[in-house]
């Protein structure tokens, strides 16, 4: 690991910070505005690959467990990762591993057109959605008790939201890869 | 950004060393977990409360933390009071109130450089057989608090650019722009840290965590 590569890691952390930070952004046919910072993952996966995606997400749940307000919303804190959302932040990590192996396997031209895209949106659902849920839900259900049934079927108010990430992960990874391309590794 | 949750404080909370209040946590934390009785985890729960009360911590100042927790709890009682009875959701509720008061006692008492210097020591096993830096990770905790302040300031800027031209900024014309400029003076980052030699080499362990120095500071200059 290179010190650019260190650079490279807490950068995306940080993003994935900033992403909480910046006011929630309304999209037209959505009740609810969404939130940012599940993008963390995906992008940190799609622009670094695994390794660097990895700890990217990794540090970024350590700012959040040393009691850094870096989660949505001004939260952070020891109290969040034991609490019943926890699964999630501690899914990131894993959603950007999945998202990055899944980039780098599907290796993409570079040129960004239709396959390449499918290509990178399914990395995202699998890894940004899949992943991050099969971590989120099982934490939620021993949390608070509720049947691993009833907790993912409550996960349904989420996934219009979530398909909306996948859309902007992928144009913002085209936009920035196509500015300044960085290899996955 | 406020740089941390911590509270300054003297209270015996506040004396005790962090490595002692993660494993009291840990272990609670587990505790809280094997007991399912309404009564003892609504007792656990107001204990935990008076923990929090102890840190001498303003209510105002976590208002917003407690907000956000107590509709959760409200969402997981009401669902558990119709699915499993009132027993049980009594108990969930007491076990999350619980958990989440101490987590936040810990996070109110417990200065971020404790607790980075407890993750040191943490990491110094996994350091010897070379799986891990721990001058490494406190460089890159320096860096992303070094980072959140200039991406904010991007994201500020590319929203008045977007509005003098009239527009509105949609979630993709904000990240690319914030991430391109990043990236571009990731280089001469990465740069500047090579030139000072840092983190420094192995031979004495580092005791001195970088708080909030900017990667272009002169402060650690160990070449």
């Amino acid at each position: 690991m290179t010190t650019r590569d260190l650079v490279l890691v807490a950068l995306f952390a940080a993003l994935t910070a900033v992403l909480g930070l910046v006011p929630p952004i309304t999209v037209g046919f959505l009740p609810v505005p969404i939130t940012l910072q599940s993008l963390g993952p995906m992008l940190a996966g799609l622009m670094l690959g695994p390794v660097r995606g990895g700890l990217a997400l990794a540090l970024f749940v350590l700012l959040v467990a040393l009691g850094m307000p870096v989660l949505a919303g001004g939260r952070g804190g020891f109290g969040i990762l034991l609490g019943p959302t926890g699964g999630f932040i501690v899914g990131w990590i894993v959603g950007a591993i999945v998202v990055g192996a899944l980039a780098k396997r599907f290796a993409r031209t570079g040129a960004w057109r239709a396959p390449d895209l499918a290509n990178a949106a399914l990395a995202c659902v699998v890894g940004g959605i899949g992943a991050v849920y099969a971590m989120g839900v099982p934490w939620l259900s021993v949390v608070t008790g509720m049947g691993l049934g009833p907790a993912a079927a409550s996960m349904v108010v989420f996934l219009p939201g979530d398909a909306i990430k996948v859309v902007v992960a992928v144009m913002v990874a085209r936009g920035v890869q196509r500015a300044y391309p960085i290899a996955l590794r | 950004m406020s740089p941390s949750l911590y509270v300054p404080g003297d209270g015996p909370l506040h004396r005790l060393p962090a490595g002692a209040k993660l494993a009291a946590l840990a272990g609670l934390g587990v505790a809280l977990f094997l007991v399912s009785s309404p009564i003892v985890l609504g007792a656990a729960a107001l204990a935990a409360a008076g923990v929090v009360a102890a840190t001498g911590v303003r209510l105002a100042r976590l208002r917003g933390a407690l907000a956000g927790v107590a509709i959760v709890v409200a969402i997981v009682v009401a669902a558990n009071a119709w699915l499993a009875g009132w027993r049980e959701a009594a108990a969930v509720g007491a076990r999350i109130v619980a958990l989440v008061l101490l987590g936040y006692a810990l996070t109110l008492t417990t200065r971020t450089s404790d607790l980075l210097a407890t993750l040191e020591r943490l990491l110094a096993p996994l350091e010897r057989i070379g799986l891990a830096d721990a001058g490494k990770v406190a460089l890159a905790v320096a860096l992303v608090l070094r980072f959140v302040p200039e991406l904010m300031k991007q994201a500020a800027d590319i929203r008045e650019a977007r509005a003098a031209r009239g527009l509105r900024v949609g979630p993709v014309a904000l990240v690319v722009p914030m991430i391109v400029r990043v990236l571009r003076s990731a280089d001469a980052i990465a740069e500047a840290i090579d030139a000072r030699a840092y983190p420094p080499c192995k031979s004495p362990p580092t005791s001195a965590i970088p708080s909030s120095t900017g990667p272009g500071s002169a402060d650690h200059d160990n070449a």
